[in-house]
């Protein structure tokens, strides 16, 4: 306990930090005025900790009181943190929305043009991009994502990270891109223009294959890196046509400018719905490569080999997010109550589509996987897939005037944007936590001579009957998987059940291409139901299959705070926030989060009685059949195949001691013959696609490239090579004349002098 | 002549100036000295003389003191920057122009004598060898006590070099501009030979000093001849009487050609630029990064006057704008050239002020051609002065790079940067931004001054092309030649690159020969870090905006 209080002692250096928004508000400062600390904090703090991480490596104070910058990090986290909460809770109370923000403004100089016949010069060609804020219900949200999370993250990390000796004093430069990665997420949510948003997203790229690589003596974790980066990138291009069109198509990427008026373009011309509708494809591109999703998915498995952390945060809870934020921001493009295009339902279906693929096709993989965070990289991309099929339905709806059931969608999306984040933020901690603790238990017996170097401490099958050694772990793990799962009136349930919902409402409604999404989404359900249950029995359940699980328990406050905190968040938010409108005010029907019937009961009755006995008939069975699937088909097929009560003796806590003994009721069934089928392999092996980009890659642009670099070496090397030689004969020649006489000095000069008569007498 | 309060104010850094001389003379003297009036015992303490007092003999005094007063005459220049206007007698005029001017002066000045007070430092602790010492032990002694020696006389030279400076930018009259010049260059002259115990400082100093007097004496028997055709060597008369001339007239055009040999050679032109190297790679770094930028900064202030200020016509093109341009074409060819293979640092880098001083020259000689509007001429004007103002952060910082290096006896060769990234990132750093803003890498502040410098030029000459052409080689060819200036430069800075880039690359990828790390030398380290900010912060945003507003102002009264 004594350690405990003094790793306590490490919080009182973020105190400043805590103490500025208080202060600011007292002396009566408006909140906009100061959304820059919430970028500034973490920017300034990125070089901070980098230049003194470099200066005081291996400093006492350094490693043990600042925790390697960790807590200079927590700080400036802490900074943005308030900050935007400050700017939530006034933004709350006033309503409305927020553009703010002087034009930052850029070199300006005298510029030739040639216009009117003739050239010119004008001043000031370019005027310059202005840096402003755009504060909706949506940007705040996911500011508020963004930034609680990170605070969390990166508190759970100070625990993780520097208790890790494989780490060796580089951690400085975790935190530093760290906090440049949470800069990069802020200032994405903040922009008030698309050219911001893309700079931010690439920020946010450049800093996720930074941490991916974070070991990057190990080979896998530098190939990792290398392919998120790379297939981010191909996303990214098109991200960069698409803005390039916009900006053909209205002169600005300013939102205020671009939203105002969707259907007038630059001078006032109608917006042709094609083209637009290609901008925006390009645009749906990039998010597809930046969320993982089919067929640009294939990096996120990969990039868990970055520490667990950076998986957390960067890999399911705000990055990944960027992608679903720029699809939201779509909306006004084809709301045609609001000036939208009409004519561009093809684009809704293309993006459900897509997310039905990619959630059908993650969950089948995560069946098989048995590293812990594949299991969950694959959730991840199945739940984003999810939010993706809401927004395409949207769309949809949005564009066939359909007003109601796409706001509704709409809210349900970013609701479930908001759920996912937080329990797969808390999911991936707790799978670190897991992790780490298997870790050192393995340490401790390596110690006494049991070597075994082929151990993965992050393989399920090592694990099992951990629950009574994490307790804390084990009922973090068990909320987020509920509220992955969808078990009724956890977190996730609430929004699953509109997206689900909406998009057969959709289908019911008109959009017949609408059925396939529709159908996987239903099928996905039930699958999710079945890989969270599995990992968690894996993980928690049953008798230890490995003698390490002994030696485990939870050792440092730094873990476990943020897992109790993001426990009641995800067990009780969905919930409470549905009860509060939280839907509604997502997608801008509504100006307040507040109860909107009499009083608090009857809030309740009408929530519960709206979500689990809709009007509509359809879309009641079409529930049920969601919480059939996912709350008993799925968990009761894993618990026969994994489940089974702790071993005897050992105490949990009672919810779980409870759910293992009755994972152990189902009986057993033997899933060899399954495991070793064909399917299982394809599975196993990612269904080929890495393969397949590999195939495609070998055959298409590795020759190009060694055409490209033979041309490069010979033909414009060769070329350079020749000038280079040449200015050096050149050069060779002209310091002769340089005999370091001064004689000689004085006769070029006397040369140069009549040399100056001459020309002078030549000219005139 | 008794100065008026407000003249004193108005050359309130001068005088400051003139009293660190007087003192730099005066203080290192004094003594407990006293002197028995005659016929009584008593006896009177004159001060000056005798037993020194603790301070008075402390080696370190001159060097700090003077850098007291540099700092000071450089804060008072930056105060009065936005306010100084006025004249004194009839020789001497203070503009925001003049006091621009000062400030880079100083400013270079400066740091030249922060990194001195580490490159010839004075050694309390200094004594005389005894009979047990080694030979090797008893030479560094001595030299310590020789560097203890001659303390003040460096730092009075460096203080005329900068009143003379000073004073030439402030004045109206040719004469006295060549007497503030003399007073500069003479002082520079002994600073480059200073050293004279090494054998490269003697010869480069004598060398620079006959070029050097050669090019003097051609300069006054220029001005005697303009002299002789004007009867006035005052700037406005001989502007006047230059625009009344109806054609040109022999007497003055050879007196204005010789004159142009002089500061020529003062602001290294080819072909009166070959002594440069040599007295830049014979001095110390310090004296080499004055010479390459503010006494370039001064050789381009003379040239403003006698080419824009007396022989610029109102209408159509100046005599000697082609004959300019073509020795600007030589002159950063040459310089980019004899650079690219030069191995000795400091020659490379004198090389690559040639270069630079052809780029400002082929910017004079776009103005000289006429046939740009006069917000077009000014615009190219303002280019040179900003990039006379940020050269002393970037080249000077350069130098002051080197003097890291010569503190521990090296910087004469490339491999003595070798692995410099390892020694000491911070200082490799610095270099690595001042080479890339030497090359003119965007968004260093070296890349805006190229920018503007060819923008202007471009400016000025492309109305001149057809304006029905449609394709680029037809319009190329009917284009003025000035315009090829431009194009010149773009070529020049492209081969430049290579060299530039060799610094860093030895700094970065080569195995240093020794792992130590470089002398802590606080205030010289603190002085390159700032001027590294600096570079970055002048080449973009608002610290461009406010250079350029500054150097736009000081421009306008010129």
């Amino acid at each position: 306990m004594g350690e405990n209080k003094q790793e306590w002692d490490r919080l009182l250096y973020i105190i400043p930090f805590l103490l500025v928004v208080p202060y600011l508000y007292l002396t009566n400062e408006n909140s906009t005025d100061y959304w820059w600390l919430i970028i500034a904090s973490p920017f300034i703090f990125f070089f901070i900790i980098a230049i003194v991480g470099q200066i005081w490596n291996k400093h006492n104070f350094w490693v043990n009181n600042l925790k390697e910058g960790g807590v200079l990090g927590l700080g400036a986290l802490s900074l943005s943190l308030s900050t935007s909460i400050w700017m939530i809770c006034d933004y709350l109370s006033d309503h409305g929305h927020v553009e703010t923000g002087e034009p930052l403004s850029w070199l300006s100089f005298d510029v030739l043009t040639y216009g009117d016949d003739s050239w010119s010069i004008a001043t000031s060609g370019f005027s310059g991009i202005g840096f402003g804020i755009y504060l909706d219900s949506l940007s705040i949200m996911l500011l508020f994502v963004a930034t609680f999370l990170c605070f969390l993250i990166c508190w759970f990390a100070i625990g993780y990270m520097t208790t890790d000796s494989i780490n060796d004093n580089s951690n400085h430069r975790f935190f530093a891109e760290f906090v440049l990665f949470s800069m990069g997420m802020f200032g994405m949510v903040l922009a008030d223009n698309f050219l911001w948003l893309f700079i931010f997203w690439e920020i946010m790229g450049l800093c996720s294959y930074l941490l991916i690589g974070f070991y990057y003596w190990k080979p896998s974790a530098a190939y990792a890196a290398k392919k998120a980066f790379l297939t981010t990138r191909v996303g990214d291009v098109f991200l960069m046509i698409g803005l390039l069109m916009l900006y053909d198509i209205y002169g600005s990427l300013d939102f205020a400018v671009v939203f105002d008026h969707p259907d007038t373009g630059v001078g006032g011309v109608a917006v042709d719905s094609a083209e637009l509708q290609t901008a925006l494809l390009m645009l749906f591109i990039g998010a597809v490569g930046k969320s993982a999703q089919f067929p640009l998915h294939v990096w996120l498995p990969d990039a868990m080999e970055g520490p667990t952390p950076v998986s957390a945060l960067i890999h399911a809870a705000t990055m990944v997010n960027a992608g679903l934020y720029l699809v939201a921001r779509m909306v006004p493009f084809v709301d045609i109550h609001h000036h939208g295009v009409a004519g561009m339902e093809e684009l809704g279906l293309i993006v459900a589509w897509i997310g039905g693929i990619t959630a059908f096709m993650a969950a089948a993989i995560a069946f098989v996987q048995n590293d812990i965070k594949k299991v969950l990289a694959y959730s991840t991309m199945s739940q984003l897939a999810y939010i993706f099929t809401g927004l395409g339905a949207t769309l949809w709806l949005f564009n066939s005037g359909k007003h109601h059931a796409g706001a509704l969608v709409f809210g349900g999306s970013l609701f479930h944007l908001f759920n996912h984040a937080m329990a797969k933020g808390m999911l991936f901690m707790a799978s670190g936590s897991v992790i780490h603790e298997v870790h050192h238990a393995h340490d401790h017996l390596h110690h006494h001579g049991d070597d075994d170097h082929d151990f993965d401490p992050q393989d399920m099958r090592n694990m099992g009957g951990l629950a009574s050694k994490l307790p804390v772990t084990a009922t973090a793990m068990m909320f987020g998987s509920m509220s992955i799962i969808g078990i009724p009136l956890i977190g996730g349930f609430w929004s699953k059940e509109v997206i689900i919902a909406k998009t057969w409402y959709a289908y019911f409604h008109g959009a017949e291409e609408l059925i396939g999404p529709a159908l996987l989404l239903l099928a996905t359900a039930g699958m999710t139901g079945f890989y969270m249950s599995r990992m968690w029995f894996m993980t928690f359940a049953g008798e230890p299959k490995n003698q390490l699980v002994d030696h485990v328990h939870e050792t440092t406050p730094w873990i476990k705070t943020p897992l109790v905190i993001l426990s009641i968040i995800t067990a009780i938010g969905g919930f409470g926030l549905a009860l509060y409108g939280m839907v509604d005010w997502l997608s801008g029907e509504e100006n307040h989060l507040s109860i909107h019937k009499a009083t608090f009961l009857k809030q309740v009755i009408y929530e519960l009685d709206h979500a689990f006995l809709p009007d509509d008939l359809k879309l009641r069975y079409v529930g049920w059949t969601t919480i059939f699937l996912s709350f008993i088909i799925g968990p009761v097929m894993a618990a026969r195949i994994y489940g089974g009560a702790l071993k005897e003796g050992e105490k949990a806590t009672p919810v779980i001691h409870w759910l293992t003994s009755l994972s152990g009721k189902f009986g057993s069934q033997n899933v060899d013959e399954i495991a070793n089928s064909q399917l299982a392999d394809a599975l196993q092996n990612r269904l080929y696609f890495d393969d397949l980009y590999e195939g495609i890659l070998a055959r298409t642009i590795i020759p190009f490239s060694n055409f490209t670099a033979w041309f490069d070496r010979t033909v414009i090397d060769g070329v350079i090579k020749q000038i280079e030689s040449n200015s050096v004969l050149g050069s060779v020649q002209i310091r002769k004349v340089t005999t370091g006489s001064a004689r000689d000095y004085i006769l070029m000069a006397a040369v140069g002098a009549l040399s100056i008569f001459a020309l002078i007498w030549g000219v005139n | 002549m008794i100065l008026s309060y407000e003249e004193m104010e108005l050359i309130l850094p001068e005088l400051i100036l003139v009293l660190g001389i007087i003192l730099s003379i005066l203080l290192p003297n004094v003594g407990d000295a006293k002197m028995r009036l005659p016929l009584t015992r008593m006896r009177i303490p004159i001060f000056i003389g005798g037993t020194r007092f603790k301070l008075t003999a402390d080696p370190r005094l001159p060097g700090r003191m003077t850098v007291a007063i540099f700092s000071l005459a450089f804060l008072f220049s930056f105060l009065e920057i936005k306010s100084a206007s006025g004249t004194i007698g009839d020789v001497i005029e203070v503009t925001q122009f003049t006091r621009l001017m000062s400030f880079i002066f100083y400013g270079a000045l400066l740091l030249a004598c922060i990194a001195t007070t580490y490159r010839m430092p004075a050694k309390v602790t200094a004594r005389a060898p005894k009979d047990s010492d080694s030979e090797a032990r008893s030479n560094a002694l001595i030299s310590a006590l020789m560097d203890n020696r001659r303390q003040v006389d460096f730092y009075i030279l460096m203080m005329m070099v900068g009143l003379g400076m000073s004073l030439m930018a402030m004045s109206t009259n040719l004469f006295f501009m060549f007497v503030s010049i003399e007073l500069a260059s003479l002082a520079a002259y002994i600073l480059v030979a200073f050293h004279k115990e090494e054998a490269t400082g003697g010869e480069a100093g004598a060398k620079y000093f006959i070029v050097g007097s050669v090019a003097s004496a051609t300069g006054i028997y220029g001005m005697s001849l303009v002299y002789l055709w004007a009867g006035d060597l005052d700037f406005d008369t001989l502007s006047n009487s230059w625009s009344s001339m109806d054609s040109l007239d022999p007497l003055a055009v050879i007196g204005v050609g010789l004159m142009l040999v002089a500061f020529g050679f003062k602001v290294s032109a080819a072909p009166f630029h070959l002594a440069a190297p040599d007295a830049y790679a014979g001095s110390s770094s310090p004296v080499a990064g004055v010479l390459a930028t503010a006494s370039k900064a001064m050789g381009f202030v003379a040239l403003f006057r006698v080419l824009i200020q007396i022989t610029m016509p109102e209408e159509g093109d100046a005599f000697w704008y082609v004959l300019l341009a073509i020795i600007a074409i030589i002159t950063m060819t040459w310089g980019n050239l004899a650079a690219l293979t030069s191995r000795n640092p400091k020659r490379m880098l004198a090389y690559s002020s040639v270069a630079h001083a052809g780029y400002m020259l082929a910017a004079i000689a776009a103005v000289g051609s006429g046939l740009g509007s006069s917000e077009a001429n000014e615009m190219v004007l303002i280019a040179i002065v900003f990039h006379l103002t940020i050269l002393v952060l970037f080249k000077l910082g350069a130098f002051l790079v080197l003097s890291m290096l010569e503190i521990e006896g090296r910087s004469h060769q490339l491999k003595d940067l070798h692995g410099l990234a390892s020694r000491d990132p911070m200082m490799a750093g610095s270099m690595f931004i001042f080479m890339l803003a030497l090359a003119g890498v965007p968004p260093l502040s070296g890349f805006l001054s190229k920018l503007l410098m060819i923008n202007g030029i471009v400016n000025i000459s492309a109305g001149t092309g057809s304006s029905s052409a449609d394709a680029i080689l037809p319009w190329a060819e009917s284009v003025d030649p000035v315009f090829w200036l431009a194009i010149a430069i773009v070529i020049n800075s492209a081969l430049s690159l290579f060299y530039y880039l060799r610094i860093c690359l030895v700094m970065f990828f080569e195995e240093p020969e020794s792992s130590k790390p470089l002398r802590s030398a606080y205030f010289l380290r603190n002085s390159i870090i700032v001027l590294t900010f600096l570079t970055v912060f002048f080449g973009i945003g608002s610290g461009a905006e406010y250079l350029l507003g500054l150097v736009t102002d000081a421009v306008s009264t010129m």
